[in-house]
């Protein structure tokens, strides 16, 4: 038993958390769908004998309009009369309301959802005095769908949000996992992000064409971004290996020359837009191309593509882990640097190609970022490193190196991901949000050193 | 002494306090969907205010206090129309600010309402919004994204303030005239055009003039901040023995300009003028430290947003974008100011609200 808890400990931690913000975040929940629709028709076909006359108001969405047109439709199959379907702001609904007030005699019902029911034209109070004037919908009543309780928290909507809204963080921490397994660091990952958005989105620009881009060109930028990053990951690795300095000293000074470099890119690149008389200003890169935009904000069978790339990585990396010699060279390399060197392990080897796929996740990280912003943005992931090194942390991967698992990362950076939602949710002001992100690392840390006791 | 495992309780037990603590929500805010029961079929008309939902307020930086005020008059002013305001922090990053509009869209929030972090780079999140068919406000800041759709702006005419910037420097030097420098931050669109009013008015008070010129002649970069601003103006007075003026784009980095003044000995030949009249920036105008400040009216800016969202729920015609002229700001003031006689939150005076009232007639 005891041992299942320190094991499982991060998971158990996450969905106790999950039960806890699915408690306070208990309320009320308006459905919005067809189904809905169909049953706040027949409430209002039930609520009255002869032929009754509705006007159906909601918001301008899809979803909206998908309501209405289902409320439209059993409506008229039950011999009732759609007066008017508004999707629109509230001033269209009131408009129509005084239209259809003034144009005809008499208008028995408002099918609605909540969203549009909290409007003042669709208020009671405001309704009567509509009425006064157009005495054709003074026998009005309003209709929406029952609401049901439901967490907040545990819909579908907010669960998606969640892990798509960290993906980022989860694929820049599974470099970093390898790179703390080693017992190393990298503080430049936030840095590199920012540059290979930068580099990436001058490089659609420039040279595949801009706006007409094609695939084929998108994918050759994103090679170069990821390209830049890697090689920059590639320098940290022979720094710490050849040359001995210390990871922290190698990417604490690679953070600031690759945020440097991002910032020059993306003025220089203003400047020349402007015609290069006046100096830029470090404003994001624009990118043009429509099509590059799926990564970041796209889905394929409904969930997101960042989650699906999050997922592929995870799933990659992990088999690289457990069932590749790489991935035991890594583990012996942190474990023990010399008694790897003598059986055998390219340990200088190893140290370089973990410092560069870190620099490769931050690049594709960086990639996500540029498109689901439409541009490459020079100020991008600032404190990332941190945010990352603690989602690893928490997710029990030990400093001291030689241990830690590829799906713990996933857990510790879900953790910080929940906790984040929740307090976002519940309007706990970022300064509280500090003290318990603090907390929550050193706990971890605890953690981990009570299990090795 | 305390046995290993009694130190390790007492830690643990100290953080999951901690951590408790901060994760419980406060009492009010126990929903997450902040609904009430609106629109009850029956004829309401009570007299105590109606709950019309939740107000997402993605603040640009609650670290500077410009913004706490706009949140915090928000809060005030949703309150008393029957909102619950949820008050969120971007810390200056356009992602942060994205998962708070994803979070609003979730929790089925009545209107958003922002400091774009990024003027370009929030188009995609505000355009997710817009499919969701929730209303967009922003304040201060504005979005400059194509096809964003944002329902309503209200922010500070920076111009006009540059403007009136310019005219007390103008004031302060006198006919004597004199070098001026300014504290830039080139990376906001609002302080660019303070520069550039402050700029027009001096070249038009120097067109006609033989002597007496007032020429600016530096424009550094402050940062908008306390350090940064104290750096460039030691560098500048080492180049520039005989400054006069220096105009700095706000509060904390023409006090970081003072600190300079007062290292160097020069407090009494070089005037300041700042920008944004904070807490901080009025008391240095008590103290005579800086000359004046044309002001912000960050509360207005909170009170204006949440009354547009009623207008835009009600269905009425509101100003769609909405720019407060700034207010000179100097010792005779600072004087009078109930903000300075020590009462740490102060209550809205009830004069600034009727000042939006005649902001709107020159329309």
């Amino acid at each position: 038993m005891k041992r299942f808890i320190a094991d499982n400990g991060s998971i158990i931690v996450l969905l106790a958390l999950c039960a806890y913000y699915s408690v306070v975040t208990l309320g009320e929940q308006h459905p919005n769908t067809p189904a809905a629709g169909q049953e706040v028709a027949a409430a209002i076909l039930k609520d009255s004998s002869e032929q009754v006359t509705v006007v159906v108001i909601t918001r301008d969405t899809v979803q909206d309009r998908a309501y209405s047109e289902a409320v439209r439709a059993a409506i008229e199959t039950g011999g009732g009369t759609v007066l008017a379907v508004v999707n629109g702001a509230p001033t269209d609904a009131r408009l129509a309301l005084e239209q259809v007030g003034g144009a005809f005699s008499r208008v028995d019902a408002i099918a609605t959802n909540h969203s549009a029911s909290g409007w003042g034209p669709l208020k009671p109070q405001k309704l009567k005095t509509t009425a006064d004037k157009f005495p054709g919908i003074s026998g009005i009543k309003v209709f929406k769908p029952q609401s049901y309780t439901w967490p907040s928290f545990l819909t579908r909507e907010n669960l998606v949000n969640v892990i798509n809204q960290n993906a980022v963080i989860a694929i820049i921490a599974i470099g970093m996992t390898l790179v703390i397994i080693t017992a190393g660091i990298d503080l430049s990952v936030g840095s590199l992000l920012a540059l290979c958005g930068v580099t990436t989105a001058v490089a659609i620009q420039q040279m595949a064409g801009g706006a007409d881009a094609g695939t084929i060109g998108l994918l050759g930028a994103c090679l170069i971004g990821t390209g830049v990053c890697t090689l920059c990951g590639i320098f940290n690795g022979v720094m710490v290996t050849w040359f001995r300095v210390p990871a922290f000293v190698v990417t604490l000074a690679m953070m600031m020359v690759a945020r440097g470099l991002a910032l020059i890119v993306a003025v220089q690149y203003q400047s020349a837009l402007l015609g290069g008389g006046t100096e830029g200003t470090p404003e994001a890169v624009r990118i043009e191309a429509a099509a590059f935009g799926w990564l970041g904000n796209g889905a394929t069978f409904g969930i997101p593509n960042p989650i699906l790339l999050m997922l592929a990585l995870y799933v990659l990396a992990h088999i690289t882990m457990t069932k590749t010699s790489v991935g035991r060279y890594i583990y012996a390399v942190g474990g023990n640097p010399e008694a790897a060197r003598l059986s055998g392990v390219p340990v200088f080897g190893v140290l370089i190609l973990v410092y560069a796929i870190c620099g490769a996740m931050a690049g594709l990280a960086g990639i996500v970022d540029a498109s689901r912003f439409e541009g490459g943005r020079p100020n991008a992931g600032e404190m990332y490193e941190l945010q990352v090194i603690a989602a690893v942390v928490v997710g029990g991967t030990s400093l001291a190196g030689g241990e830690g698992r590829i799906f713990g990362t996933l857990v510790g950076a879900m953790i910080i991901a929940v906790i984040q939602n929740g307090l976002n949710m519940a309007g706990v002001a970022s300064y509280e949000q500090k003290c318990v992100f603090g907390g929550l690392i050193l706990a971890a840390v605890l953690l981990d050193r009570f299990k090795r006791k | 002494m305390l046995t290993r495992s009694s130190r390790w309780m007492i830690a643990m037990s100290m953080l999951g306090l901690l951590f408790v603590t901060g994760c419980t929500p406060k009492d009010e805010e126990s929903s997450g969907t902040g609904s009430g029961g609106a629109a009850s079929k029956s004829d309401g008309g009570t007299a105590a205010v109606e709950s019309r939902g939740t107000i997402g307020f993605s603040a640009l930086t609650l670290k500077n206090p410009f913004f706490k005020i706009i949140a915090d008059s928000m809060t005030e002013a949703g309150k008393t129309n029957g909102f619950e305001v949820l008050v969120n922090d971007a810390e200056r990053d356009v992602n942060e600010q994205s998962k708070h509009i994803d979070n609003y869209i979730a929790q089925g929030v009545a209107a958003i309402v922002l400091n774009p972090a990024d003027r370009i780079a929030i188009g995609p999140a505000i355009r997710k919004a817009n499919e969701a068919g929730i209303p967009v406000f922003t304040c201060d800041l504005q979005c400059a994204a194509e096809d964003a759709k944002v329902d309503g702006h209200i922010g500070t005419d920076n111009y006009q303030g540059g403007r009136l910037a310019g005219d007390a420097m103008i004031e302060a030097l006198g006919d004597a005239g004199g070098e001026v420098l300014v504290l830039h931050f080139k990376q906001a669109n609002s302080c660019v055009l303070r520069v550039q009013g402050f700029t027009e008015v001096l070249a038009e008070h120097n067109k006609d003039r033989e002597s007496g010129n007032i020429t600016i002649v530096s424009e550094l970069e402050g940062g908008g901040l306390t350090d940064e601003g104290f750096k460039s103006t030691s560098d500048a007075l080492q180049a520039h023995q005989n400054l006069r003026g220096i105009f700095a784009i706000n509060d904390p980095s023409a006090l970081g300009a003072w600190t300079a003044l007062k290292q160097a000995k020069k407090t009494d030949q070089v005037t300041i003028i700042g920008f944004d009249g904070q807490l901080d920036g009025k008391r240095a105008i008590l103290e005579g430290k800086i000359y004046a400040d044309p002001i912000q009216f960050p509360k207005q800016m909170g009170v204006v947003s949440v009354q547009n969202i009623v207008k835009y729920l009600d269905g009425e015609d509101y100003e769609k974008v909405e720019l407060i002229p700034t207010a000179i700001y100097k010792k005779a003031d600072a004087e009078k100011d109930p903000d300075l006689q020590k009462t740490p939150t102060p209550a809205p005076a009830p004069g600034e609200v009727s000042l939006i009232q005649t902001f709107k007639s020159p329309g």
